[in-house]
């Protein structure tokens, strides 16, 4: 069942700009920063939550039919932003998007990340690629009151991994959050040669992370993987956003189904709903 | 909306507007979207006599011009559907919204027991009987394509309930007439035209099929002229309701339907490009109705004149 505030609402596009790659400079990777304005009372914006997501959609018949799904990236008075990654049918017609392009824009969608001030192990945030769209937010709410103004508690932390400098995407807003940001390349071109769990590790041996910490993730299916891995071996609780193809978004079609964990927290049936369920799990209630 | 009461014996509707059985939940979901009372009926995913996990992902696929899905007929049962969700739908069906429960099964019996339960439940205003689903055994159960197995079911069904009996046909049959002709003989109370059309996508470059188990349904703006001539032929060969389905996103198409002879349609994938149509779309018809001045829908019921077309 789709969330009891999710609403399909007509936006039209404010801006769109290139995203900025490690540098900031503007990067030519095809991706890019969408900025939106709902029609309408924006009274909804202010209390949106980090994690959720929007379906998307062109209404000047130049978008295939079917809307794509983007999680909220930041929230600018009365105006959204996507980080959108240009990849096929669907985020090409968004990115040839004009001032004022008309837009379908149904959301907020699915569950959000969990509540980051309950507990007490720091948090780690590991981003893959596009994957990181969800963690502006997230950094900022986790980010405890007051940071800069007194010693504060450590973390969040945000591993920031992708295939090349070019592709480290919003690296400085990131990192203008205030918060520790890690950044981990393929190919070596910024940061750290490799991936985010390899940095991680590193960290931890260094001691500049505790070992004992919860992660929340997002990013490619095999980095997902990886890390749902070593959060069951390691015992640390984990949260997951996954990507999938997705039909509606709101629960109705049954098309981005995940396969859940026998015995865990949605054990009662073979599949969850990535858009209603989700898209961010547990890690231990869903096989990635 | 009174132009647009829409007659189904026994059942009448406040429009003739409805879900597609499996594009919209098995009840309320959409509540928050789409006020269910906006709708003539709510047609429910297919409800199963067992619960059924459905087929391997991937399981939907975009084309250009429509939309392919191989869910399988995904549910918890029917004593899930009857225990969790009709009491939710009772409110719906107290405040006008027909709530038509569609069924599916892999033999006669398991039809049979399916009206037998559901048939005692008053929420439910009728049965769609799912005779066509092209994502359980490939489409292939003898009664998607055979009328005599056709005609046998709806009797069969006929026999152990009074809840008025709609037949969901296949579009993927040589003379979908025939099976019209079959299901009304069988016992009807009006026929669904149609299912979606078997088809299938592949990524050459990588030699993989889009959907997990190859074939799937094709439904969307794609099927429209399809499912326009399947209702069409229906309609023309029986003297029982029509209800049009297949590519229906607009007003225009709904009358499109409504002038073919069908006299209700529902609306299928349209709701995953817009969530929020089916909340709209009785006005719009109603709207348009105004606009071009035609008094209420009863007339404009199979009122296609054949011979050339109008310059």
């Amino acid at each position: 069942m789709p969330a009891t505030d999710t609403r399909p609402r007509a936006a039209r596009v404010v801006a769109i700009r290139p995203c900025e790659d490690a540098s900031g400079a503007a990067s030519d990777e095809g991706g890019f920063i969408l900025r939106l304005r709902p029609e309408g009372d924006p009274a909804w914006i202010a209390s949106l939550e980090p994690g959720r997501f929007f379906m998307v959609r062109r209404q000047d018949g130049a978008s295939p039919a079917i809307p794509r799904p983007f999680s909220l990236y930041r929230v600018a008075g009365d105006c959204l932003e996507f980080m959108v990654q240009s990849l096929g049918a669907g985020t090409q017609a968004l990115a040839a998007c004009r001032e004022d392009t008309p837009l379908l824009l149904t959301g907020p969608a699915g569950s959000g990340w969990p509540e980051f001030s309950v507990g007490s192990e720091p948090w780690v945030f590991l981003a893959g690629g596009i994957g990181s769209a969800p963690f502006l937010m997230a950094l900022e709410r986790a980010l405890p009151p007051h940071a800069a103004a007194s010693p504060r508690a450590p973390g969040p932390w945000l591993i920031y991994g992708a295939a090349s400098a070019a592709r480290l995407y919003e690296r400085r807003a990131f990192a203008d959050t205030g918060a520790p940001v890690l950044c981990a390349t393929d190919d070596g071109s910024h940061g750290f040669h490799g991936n985010v769990l390899e940095l991680l590790a590193l960290e931890q041996e260094a001691g500049r992370i505790p070992a004992r910490v919860r992660l929340a993730a997002c990013g490619p299916q095999p980095m997902l993987r990886a890390v749902a891995a070593l959060a069951e071996k390691e015992q640390l609780p984990c949260w997951l956003s996954l990507e999938t193809y997705m039909g509606c978004g709101v629960g109705i079609c049954n098309g981005c189904a995940v396969p859940t964990r026998p015995g865990g927290a949605l054990g009662d049936w073979p599949w969850a709903k990535c858009c209603v369920d989700g898209p961010v799990f547990d890690s231990t209630a869903i096989v990635v | 909306m009174s132009r647009l009461v829409t007659k189904l014996p026994p059942l009448t509707l406040s429009n003739p507007i409805m879900s597609a059985s499996g594009t919209f939940g098995h009840g309320l979901e959409m509540g928050a979207i789409v006020p269910p009372e906006r709708l003539g009926a709510l047609v429910s995913k297919t409800v199963t006599l067992e619960p059924r996990p459905g087929n391997p992902m991937p399981r939907v696929w975009e084309t250009e011009a429509g939309f392919l899905n191989s869910i399988g007929l995904e549910n918890r049962g029917l004593e899930a559907y009857m225990e969790d969700v009709l009491p939710t739908v009772a409110a719906a069906a107290r405040a006008g919204t027909a709530i038509v429960t569609n069924i599916g099964g892999h033999t006669p019996q398991e039809f049979v027991q399916l009206a037998q339960a559901l048939g005692e439940r008053p929420e439910i205003a009728a049965l769609e009987v799912n005779l066509s689903c092209p994502n359980v055994q490939g489409g292939k159960l003898p009664f998607a394509t055979d009328p005599a197995a056709a005609r046998d079911i709806l009797a069969a069904l006929a026999n152990v309930t009074d809840k008025p009996l709609w037949a969901k046909l296949s579009p993927n049959v040589a003379r979908i007439d025939e099976m019209a002709l079959a299901v009304e003989e069988g016992g009807a109370a009006a026929i669904t035209a149609c299912n979606t059309l078997l088809g299938m996508a592949v990524d050459w470059r990588t030699r993989r099929p889009r959907l997990a188990l190859v074939r799937g349904g094709y439904s969307g703006l794609g099927v429209r002229p399809v499912a326009l001539r399947c209702a069409y032929d229906c309609a023309r060969a029986v003297s029982i309701p029509v209800i049009g389905c297949g590519g229906i996103s607009s007003a225009e198409h709904v009358l499109e339907f409504i002038v073919a002879g069908c006299t209700a349609v529902q609306v299928g994938s349209a709701s995953f490009s817009d969530p929020g149509l089916l909340g709209r779309l009785a006005a719009e018809v109603e709207d348009l109705l105004e606009r071009e001045d035609c008094p209420d829908l009863a007339e404009l019921c199979g009122s296609l004149t054949e011979g050339a077309p109008c310059a």
